[in-house]
């Protein structure tokens, strides 16, 4: 086994120095490094795009570094594989579950190293059963039906199963991405005592999320990525949530928001006492003709639920949505677009985009009606329209014909926001604009949002990137725990205020304080 | 601390998450297993209430004798069956990209064709044996290769190979009947103790065996959790590309046997071997409904296969036209695929 | 289950490129080989003949099948509808309906069979396969049901209209009417799939069904509708099978649907980007028809037919995926 034989000793069990990694043109990491020192918990943190998925990406081995070196335990490797990662005893507790739905837990734990009844090439399902009983209740105190399927689990005790898993490997270091966003708050609570009394047992944790008062509480030590970069490593007994906030944000950049200055119009989106059982509840707003309103939250805040609602995705249970003073009740994406409302996802590449439609094609699927005559379309007009936009948003294309496939993420996005332009909508649902996109073309989908609140459109963009829905939106509101809890005017508001809303450690500071 | 007093703060704006936290996950689940149990408990309940109906309305239907010989007449049918049940465990429930072998039923004509054709040239029944299931796990490496290797779908790739195979046979039989009666086919095709057909016992024998591996054994679970959820198998150290190579050998190994039963069934190989794709396709689907995980296992698929031979039995037995066979078995199968598509969307909300 | 593929774009369409040259190549040989060796398959009579009884229905099917395959599913139940066209049509005749009436009733009857299909699939959201799997076997019964058993229903030759010949065995300037009617149908199929709102709805939903349904589209409906069609295309073979040989058997559709699948498979690989695509799919057809007529000149073995179509599909398919997952991987 690798770990028979130790050249040296050193402090740190993981050791990122001076990463680069690019994607096609754009650059996910600049030089980011990362030390996590043996037997305690590392916080990474950083805004969406600073970096933080692509780090992990490398350190399990799923992508190759440009530059810069890993090292785990003193020793540096090259072309490392999934496979090697775990070898050396690092484990990922991944946000998507690797557990066969249809597995009992006693299965799902021993997937791979299956315990045989001796003497006979059979499953030893009974020891599978007991050993999992026992290492369930010992480490976790958690107690499930001998027959319970995976698909029966909540999202806890999945995690749970997916921890076992990775420890009856006897790991040296255990990776936790974003390991919250899916539990409820009493499960994270078990979470954290499971965490540190696995550190206390020797075992190194690396623990990636976005809520920073989880970090203060929990992790010993925390590095900060921004732009691709780490920009401070710190104990945590020395700084708080407030300066983690701080620091996660750039200062300077202003230039990078065009926001012209808009007179708003008339209200034009009203949702009165808007609820979705167990997502959000009584939210009402009014969104303006010629305004950018921003939204923001973690996920499960019920923000994204609240899109998903107004574009028919969703069936709200409570209250009433109103557009220009007309009530609609947006049944089905049809019904909303119908209604003028155009919904951009956060999942481009899913719901966004066909990528192996054409530019063309794509540009005109929301408007079909407007390039048909008796169901005949009128390829010309079809190709007219997508040139115009292909020229008016700046897309970088071969051809009106080529494959979105074959466009760079900004340039998809653009595309999809397109097919909306196409259609003339004017009430725009934009979900995560700006994720995956470089920062050229960052900057043209926000003087493109300024141009549609300036022709009269009006705009909810939902961000986790608060430099950027500062930057450009009129008003920010931010969701906690499906209610929205604060409403911020942009220009009058710093950034790590908000993500001090955002993330729960005003809640804390409040409370405790 | 400072997060526990956030999280017990009872004037958080927070009645959603407390809502979150005091609706347990598990009611679902609940609701959804006993779906499951009504589902498999109802279909059990309709198999043995027809079975009922059918031995109080045809009494010589309970006899030994008859069920004897609806086992032996199983035999084929099921052998198949079992064969598309482990590529469907293999390659996932997705019939179109996953789990699917169409050239099951004209592999099992082009082996009994070999198998009568190497008798009637005069080999003995050892060499036909090894000839015929050698033809069955030659057409499963090719359904093999073309999957993981050239990558086409496999609903396409047993597709094409299934036409090349239906003509291998034509060629070799010239669209006749080749009689093969030699003592081995005999004694396959005779009676065996108790009176029942050794046919019957060789069924129950060889689903014996598969259920062993597939249920049983390390194997059998790894195979589940490449079909169904790949990358967690991977994420576990399983190549998934060779499983699945192996489901298609079994399954035209599985052929293969069904061929030499078939020649000892029917004293020789006939022609229309390729009727029985469809009726095997939908008993190894309907299969399904017997696990509580409502997944394809090996005796959901034997009792299927018994259960479609009954109604046929019955059905003749009751002089009611055997035709209507195929139309419950369609009805079953929408049924069966109507009440799992309504409880997993159910599940997902 | 995240996966990111960063794909070369041009690399991709250039071996996507090589593969539609190969369908083509691959018809153009078969074609040479078989003028070679069998001097009659390059008569004109021949050739014709290839038409009519080869080529023509097989077509219409296969047209059919490539609506369902383009929605991103398929239709194991093309012969259903076909069987259900022809019985509605041969008992309306029989019942000494007028042949427009008895047509009629032909696509009405096999529309009902794509409208349960369209329920199980866009109502109920069963898979396309599974679905039509079972409507394949409900309506083998219901066939057996109608028809005492599964006896087949002739039409006596005195109750049988001028019009009816027509159709079957008729021709419009010179040209017979199954090829007329076939071509009709390719026409009409090609205009529908690259020229109207309906086809670009119907290929956007096989290529990515959630963006369709992320661009306001009421994507049941279409897909509901596509079914309607498919079975209705494929009435039209069954009201010309009838014709030409004035009896209805229960369940005989189903001989089109291996075949029918395979062109249309085979002719995704004429498009640059993998979609089904009607041209394609003739072309497939006429491949497959063409070997079919040119190995029974050739004079070798009746049987080798089905080897050599089963070896050209899979030829053909391996060629366009392994291709394909070139790509991909690229």
């Amino acid at each position: 086994m690798a770990t028979s034989v130790k050249w040296y000793e050193t402090d740190d069990i993981i050791s990122l120095s001076a990463i680069v990694k690019r994607f096609g043109g754009a650059q996910a990491l600049c030089g980011a490094s990362l030390s996590v020192k043996r037997g305690t918990v590392h916080g990474l943190v950083g805004q969406n795009g600073a970096g933080k998925s692509t780090l992990i990406k490398l350190l399990a081995g799923l992508h190759e570094a440009d530059e810069g070196e890993i090292e785990i335990d003193g020793i540096a490797y090259t072309g490392l594989s999934p496979q090697k990662v775990e070898h050396l005893g690092i484990h990922f507790i991944h946000q998507d579950r690797l557990l066969v739905p249809t597995f009992t837990v006693g299965e799902a734990l021993f997937l791979g190293r299956e315990p045989r009844i001796a003497g006979t090439p059979f499953l030893d399902r009974k020891l599978m059963r007991q050993k999992s009983a026992d290492i369930l209740d010992r480490y976790f105190g958690l107690r499930l039906p001998n027959s319970a399927l995976i698909d029966e689990l909540t999202a806890a005790e999945k995690q749970i199963v997916q921890i076992t898993r990775a420890l009856l490997d006897n790991p040296k270091v255990l990776v936790f991405d974003e390991p919250t966003a899916t539990l409820v708050r009493r499960e994270a609570e078990l979470l954290f005592k499971l965490i540190r009394r696995l550190r206390d047992e020797g075992i190194t944790i690396l623990y990636i999320s976005h809520y920073l008062s989880e970090i203060v509480d929990l992790c010993d030590t925390v590095t900060v990525l921004r732009n691709g970069r780490d920009v401070a490593t710190l104990p945590v007994r020395e700084t708080s949530a407030k300066e983690i906030g701080a620091l996660m944000v750039n200062r300077d950049i202003a230039e990078l928001y065009p926001k012209p200055k808009i007179a708003q119009g008339s209200p034009f989106l009203e949702l009165e006492g808007l609820g979705l059982a167990n997502r959000y509840a009584d939210v009402s707003l009014t969104l303006h003709r010629g305004e950018v309103l921003g939204l923001t939250g973690l996920v499960g805040s019920g923000a994204k639920e609240l899109l998903r609602t107004l574009f028919g995705l969703e069936t709200a249970t409570s209250g009433a949505v109103v557009v220009e003073g007309d009530t609609v009740f947006p049944a089905s994406p049809a019904a909303a677009a119908a209604k003028r409302l155009a919904l951009v996802p956060e999942d481009r590449r899913r719901d966004g985009v066909a990528l192996d439609l054409s530019v063309t094609e794509n540009t005109t699927l929301a408007s079909l009606d407007h390039f048909s005559r008796a169901g005949l379309l009128d390829r010309g007009a079809e190709r007219r329209k997508a040139s115009e936009l292909i020229e008016r948003l700046q897309i970088k294309t071969d051809s009106v014909g080529a494959l979105v496939r074959t466009l760079s993420g900004g340039n998809q996005q653009k595309v999809a926001i397109a097919k909306w332009l196409s259609r003339r909508s004017e009430i725009y649902l934009l979900d995560e604009p700006s994720v995956g996109v470089d920062i050229a073309a960052k900057v043209e989908i926000y003087t493109l949002i300024g141009e549609l609140a300036q022709r009269g459109a009006g705009i909810i963009v939902l961000s986790s990137d608060i430099d950027e829905l500062l930057g450009i939106t009129d008003r920010v509101l931010v969701f906690f725990r499906g209610r929205i809890i604060r409403e911020f005017i942009s220009t009058k508001t710093r950034p790590d205020q908000v993500l001090a809303e955002l993330t729960g450690a005003n809640e804390t500071l409040r409370h405790v304080g | 601390m400072s997060v526990d007093a956030a999280y017990l703060s009872p004037s958080l704006p927070a009645s959603i998450g407390n809502e979150a936290d005091a609706t347990p996950a598990p009611r679902g689940a609940l609701g959804r297993r006993l779906a499951v149990l009504a589902l498999r408990q109802g279909s059990l309940a309709v198999f043995i209430g027809v079975l009922v109906y059918f031995s109080i309305a045809a009494p010589f239907f309970l006899s030994v004798d008859n069920i004897g010989n609806v086992l032996g007449q199983s035999a084929i049918a099921g052998v198949l069956a079992i064969g598309l049940t482990v590529v469907i465990i293999a390659g996932g429930s997705n019939v179109v990209t996953g789990g699917i072998d169409l050239s099951l039923a004209s592999n099992m004509g082009l082996s009994a064709a070999v198998y009568a054709s190497l008798v009637q040239a005069g080999q003995g029944d050892a060499v036909a044996i090894i000839c015929a299931l050698g033809t069955g796990l030659l057409i499963g490496a090719v359904n093999a290769a073309a999957i993981t290797l050239a990558g086409i779908v496999p609903l396409l790739a047993t597709l094409a190979v299934m036409n090349v195979v239906a003509g291998l046979e034509l060629v070799l039989t010239l669209n006749t009947v080749i009689p093969a009666s030699t003592e081995f086919l005999a004694t396959v095709s005779a009676t065996g103790p108790f009176g029942i057909p050794v046919l019957a016992y060789l069924l129950l024998g060889f689903t014996a065996l598969v259920a062993a591996v597939v249920q049983y054994t390390p194997l059998g679970l790894r195979l589940y959790a490449v079909g169904e959820f790949p990358e967690a198998a991977r994420a576990a150290g399983l190549r998934v590309k060779l499983f699945i190579s192996g489901a298609f050998l079994a399954s035209g190994l599985c052929g293969g046997l069904a061929g030499i039963l078939s020649v000892s069934y029917l004293s020789g190989s006939t022609t229309g071997a390729g009727d029985m794709l469809l009726p095997v396709v939908v008993t190894a689907l309907l299969g399904t409904v017997f696990s509580r995980r409502l997944v394809p296992t090996i005796g959901g698929t034997l009792l299927a296969t018994l259960f479609v031979s009954f109604l046929i039995n019955g059905f003749q037995l009751l002089n009611i036209s055997s035709t209507l066979v195929s139309g419950v078995q369609g009805l079953l199968i929408l049924l069966v695929v109507s009440a799992t598509t309504l409880l997993q969307r159910k599940g997902n909300q | 289950m995240a996966q990111s593929s960063f794909k070369a774009p041009s690399f991709t369409v250039s071996v996507r490129g090589l593969a539609r040259y190969a369908l083509v190549a691959v018809f153009v040989v078969v074609f040479a080989i078989f003028s070679a060796i069998a001097p009659a398959f390059l008569s004109g009579a021949n050739l014709l003949s290839v038409l009519v009884n080869n080529f023509a229905l097989l077509a219409i099917v296969a047209i059919a099948m490539t609506f369902a395959v383009a929605a991103g599913g398929i239709d194991l139940s093309v012969g259903t509808a076909i069987d259900f066209a022809s019985f509605a049509f041969v008992s309306l005749v029989l019942a000494g309906q007028p042949i427009p009436l008895a047509i009629l009733g032909g696509l009405v009857g096999a529309s009902l069979v794509g409208l349960f299909n369209a329920i199980l699939i866009s109502g109920v959201g069963i898979s396309p396969f599974l679905a039509t799997l079972g409507t394949l076997f409900v309506g083998r019964s219901a066939q057996q049901l109608l028809t005492n058993g599964g006896n087949p229903v002739y039409l006596p030759p005195s109750s049988v209209p001028e019009a009816f010949r027509f159709l079957g065995h008729g021709g419009i300037a010179g040209i017979p009417v199954p090829f007329v009617v076939a071509f009709g149908v390719i026409a009409g199929a090609y205009l529908i799939l690259s020229h109207t709102r309906f086809g670009r709805v119907v290929l956007a939903t096989g290529i990515q069904a959630s963006v369709v349904r992320y661009s306001g589209i009421a994507l049941s409906r279409y897909t509901a509708a596509t079914y309607v069609l498919v079975s209705a295309i494929a009435a039209v073979a069954g009201l010309i099978v009838t014709s030409t040989v004035t009896v209805y058997i229960p369940s005989s559709g189903n001989a089109f649907l291996l075949n029918a699948i395979g062109a249309t498979f085979i002719g995704t690989t004429l498009d640059p980007h993998g979609r089904p695509n009607i041209p394609g799919t003739v072309l497939g057809v006429l491949l497959l028809s063409i070997v079919a007529n040119g190995l029974l000149l050739s004079g070798l073995n009746f049987y080798w037919q089905q080897v050599a179509t089963g070896l050209l599909i899979f030829s053909v398919l391996a060629i366009g995926f392994a291709n394909r997952k070139a790509a991909s991987r690229a």
